[in-house]
């Protein structure tokens, strides 16, 4: 199909007859770039034969949508001696005229870009673990979904992700091309157990608890990656087993992943790692009072256990992420931990196969009245 | 026998969407299902020897009134792989359940492909049945697998493979199927549905029983899941289900207990059993994943049986307790009265109103056994708050459960009956501090 003309008048006719038609040049190329959602970019090459004086430059579409208003014209051949004089719109929409000034005729090389609707390109990823969980092979996927009403035989696609590819694409076609692979990329399992998100007793639901597993990689150049960013999208992620089949982990959403910094995927949850949380105390302590006999300040004594049992015949790296409200300080805790900001502290703890650990904290909360 | 997926091999570029000059119509060589049962997904491997020329090869594959999500469609070499380079997956405008895959071949010849892909409608669940000694101190238990096929498309001679985890899914399987064009269109993004009452529906399919073959399953472990392969092949026509036994267990030493805890199953008195996944057990060689139990006691010894109760067992890792809830029980009685209370220690304050005092309770528990077995008995009292202090019978084993609950734990005789007491002091108010 083609859907755009490009019709070169004769000079000095009228303007709003588009009759004579001297040339219906083809495109040479296309570049489209992707940079906004469901918007492409599209600059095209084409030869244009002017005749000596003023030319008049008819483009038109039909069946695409075009934004009008994005639409340039720049020379790339004879910058300095071809001059744009006016441009117009036609009454009945979806075209327009260029009357461009040529001293002298001849072929000349023009470069027309435009902002084109319903057609954009996604990214889709493949991790495979190997069967020992110690490095994976990193696949990314780029899927350009052409529903524009127009063909573009040749078309240089430029990506975010940063590799050029040449392909056609037709309209309504919807194209998955492999652009990118590495093997040997490193990686880390990490558990974690969001205290503010999750069953402290998994004893008192019905379904199974699970922790939730992640992969984390990380966008580096030591790590094999870090050519790029890292663009959002559909992540699916296998794993190779014994027999060298591979059998589906789960998916996640891969986040903009800037060079340098970090992704996790959560991919599904663990039933091997069993966490348990329970208060232990709670009691009002550093009571005092008003002349009334009212309580204005209190602090509570806290004490928080959480028990972990790894089933698991490997060790594990589990993240336990604790909310505490208001004022506090910490008294005892029977692990180091990490203070994620003024209400959020992190424990890491590394477990060994088939153990069990407690952790405990006991802190003071200020409470004002 | 339905074949619903069509593969066919095209003579290099030329026209790609004229289903002309085929070349070869490769049937399956091997196929294997790795299915799960967190989520409506099972993943298929097809092997296929294609013949393929040197420069562009088109291989067109299709999957009409099947569950294919197309989003998941790969094709790998299995030799010659550095020879190979499959480009590009193309799903021509306008055609449904279709696509085609570009392959640059450097040489001509035969060569084993895979095609992998997700399709929705395999499903496999697991169940127990468990029967208890006359003397209710052991329990043979038998674990089976059932797996049943809705997808629309006959397996014949499949490896099975089942994963036993829960799986982080974006979206179901079931509706990327239905999905076209297969990554919807631009600006467009459509709901993710969650498809539950079809899913309901299928899992509430009687399943039709085909004669279980005592096969072998090997199990073993992979990333957090656990994998299930069944010796040999399998055939899973459409509509067809499959009951497999995965595992049999005899003389597993058992222990029946009775809980009581008012606020979570009123007042009555229910029967668990306990036993564990180790060695210990006799169990503890494979997780169990989660299933309906069902158990049955002998009653004599012409080993009639009796139907006792059943449980939905969570996930049982290696290593971890099992308490099988098998509902109420009149065998053992407990009984909980309040026979005292006072309040005392009064506080005032300036304007000489009540500030604070002590609540004392006194409560009798008595638990009969009307079994001819010896049994333990459970008790879980749990506190309006946690300013409390007990004062128990020396001679009952009590522990503080957490801050505000303690659990007793009683061990009756045949025909026994025990009565206790405890005194439960509440501070309130300005007693608190």
């Amino acid at each position: 199909m083609k859907k755009f003309f490009l019709f070169l008048f004769l000079p000095c006719i009228l303007i709003y007859s588009r009759t004579k038609l001297v040339a219906l040049p083809d495109r040479e190329i296309s570049y489209i770039r992707f940079d906004a959602p469901f918007t492409a970019f599209v600059e095209e090459e084409r030869i244009i034969t002017l005749q000596k004086g003023v030319n008049q430059v008819d483009f038109s579409w039909k069946g695409v949508n075009i934004d009008q208003d994005s639409i340039t014209l720049t020379f790339l051949t004879n910058k300095n001696k071809l001059k744009l004089l006016n441009l117009s719109y036609p009454p009945e929409g979806n075209s327009l005229i260029w009357e461009i000034f040529s001293p002298e005729g001849g072929e000349e090389k023009i470069r027309i870009s435009y902002l084109l609707s319903n057609i954009d390109c996604l990214y889709t990823y493949k991790i495979v673990v190997d069967k020992n969980e110690e490095s994976i092979n990193f696949s990314v996927f780029l899927i350009i979904r052409n529903f524009s009403g127009e063909d573009f035989e040749k078309g240089v696609i430029l990506p975010e992700f940063g590799r050029t590819i040449e392909t056609s694409t037709k309209n309504e076609e919807t194209k998955q091309i492999l652009i990118y692979q590495k093997d040997g990329i490193k990686f880390e399992k990490v558990f974690v157990f969001d205290s503010s998100k999750m069953i402290w007793d998994p004893e008192t639901s019905k379904e199974n608890v699970g922790i939730p597993v992640y992969i984390e990689i990380k966008n580096k150049k030591e790590n094999g990656l870090g050519e790029s960013p890292l663009i959002p999208g559909k992540t699916r992620i296998f794993q190779t087993d014994k027999t060298d089949s591979s059998i589906f982990l789960g998916e996640d959403n891969l986040k903009y992943v800037q060079v340098g910094e970090n992704a996790r995927l959560y991919f599904g949850d663990s039933r091997d790692i069993v966490v348990k949380k329970k208060k232990m105390k709670e009691t009002r302590i550093n009571v005092r009072r008003n002349n009334s006999g009212g309580i204005v300040l209190y602090d509570t004594d806290e004490i928080m256990r959480i028990e972990i049992e790894n089933f698991r015949d490997k060790n594990a790296k589990l993240e336990i992420l604790e909310y505490i409200p208001n004022e506090w300080d910490m008294e005892e805790s029977t692990h180091k931990y990490e203070k994620i900001d003024a209400n959020n502290i992190k424990f890491v703890i590394e477990l060994k196969p088939k153990s069990k650990e407690i952790v405990e904290f006991h802190y003071h909360r200020r409470n004002l009245k | 026998m339905k074949k619903k997926i069509l593969l066919i091999f095209i003579l290099s570029t030329f026209i790609i969407f004229a289903k002309v000059d085929i070349v070869t119509l490769p049937s399956r060589d091997k196929v294997q299902l790795t299915i799960y049962n967190s989520a409506d997904l099972t993943l298929v491997r097809d092997e296929r020897i294609l013949t393929l020329k040197r420069g562009e090869n088109s291989l067109q594959f299709s999957w009409a009134n099947t569950l294919i999500d197309p989003t998941s469609l790969e094709l790998l070499p299995k030799q010659e792989i550095t020879q190979i380079n499959i480009s590009q997956l193309i799903f021509p405008p306008r055609v449904n359940e279709l696509g085609i895959w570009k392959i640059d071949s450097k040489i001509s010849r035969k060569v084993p492909f895979e095609i992998s892909y997700f399709t929705s409608g395999i499903s496999w669940e697991a169940f127990y049945i468990g029967t208890v000694s006359n003397d209710e101190k052991s329990m043979e238990l038998k674990g089976y697998v059932k797996v049943i096929n809705r997808s629309g498309e006959d397996y014949e001679n499949a490896s099975v493979r089942l994963v036993v985890g829960k799986i982080n899914l974006l979206e179901q399987i079931r509706i990327l199927a239905q999905k076209f064009p297969p990554y919807g269109k631009p600006g467009y993004l459509p709901p993710i549905m969650v498809d539950k009452e079809k899913v309901e529906m299928f899992k509430a399919a009687r399943a039709v029983l085909a004669e279980a073959k005592e096969k072998e399953i090997i199990k073993e472990g992979v990333s957090e899941y656990f994998l299930y392969t069944i010796e040999g092949t399998e055939s899973l026509p459409d509509k067809w289900s499959k009951r497999l036994l995965s595992f049999s267990q005899k003389d597993i030493p058992i222990e029946f207990f009775y809980k009581y805890e008012e606020e979570k199953y009123g007042e009555k008195v229910r029967r668990f059993i306990k036993f564990a996944n180790d060695q210990n057990y006799k169990l503890g060689k494979e997780p169990l994943p989660d299933g309906l139990i069902k158990i049955f006691k002998y009653v004599n010894n012409e080993e009639n049986l009796s139907y006792i109760g059943s449980d939905k067992t969570r996930y049982i890792p290696i290593g971890e307790k099992i308490e099988l809830n098998l509902g109420e029980s009149k065998e053992i009685k407990v009984d909980v009265k309040s026979i005292d209370t006072k309040t005392k220690n009064y506080m005032f304050n300036k304007d000489g109103n009540i500030s604070g005092w002590e609540e004392e309770k006194t409560y009798k528990i008595k638990v009969i056994n009307y079994k001819n077995l010896p049994v333990k008995v459970e008790i879980k009292r749990n506190f309006p708050h946690q300013y409390w202090k007990i004062d128990i019978d020396k001679n009952i084993q009590w522990e503080k459960y957490d801050l505000n609950s303690v659990k007793f734990s009683l061990n009756l005789s045949p025909l026994e009956t025990k009565e206790f007491t405890y005194k439960l002091i509440l501070f309130e108010g300005d007693r608190r501090y």
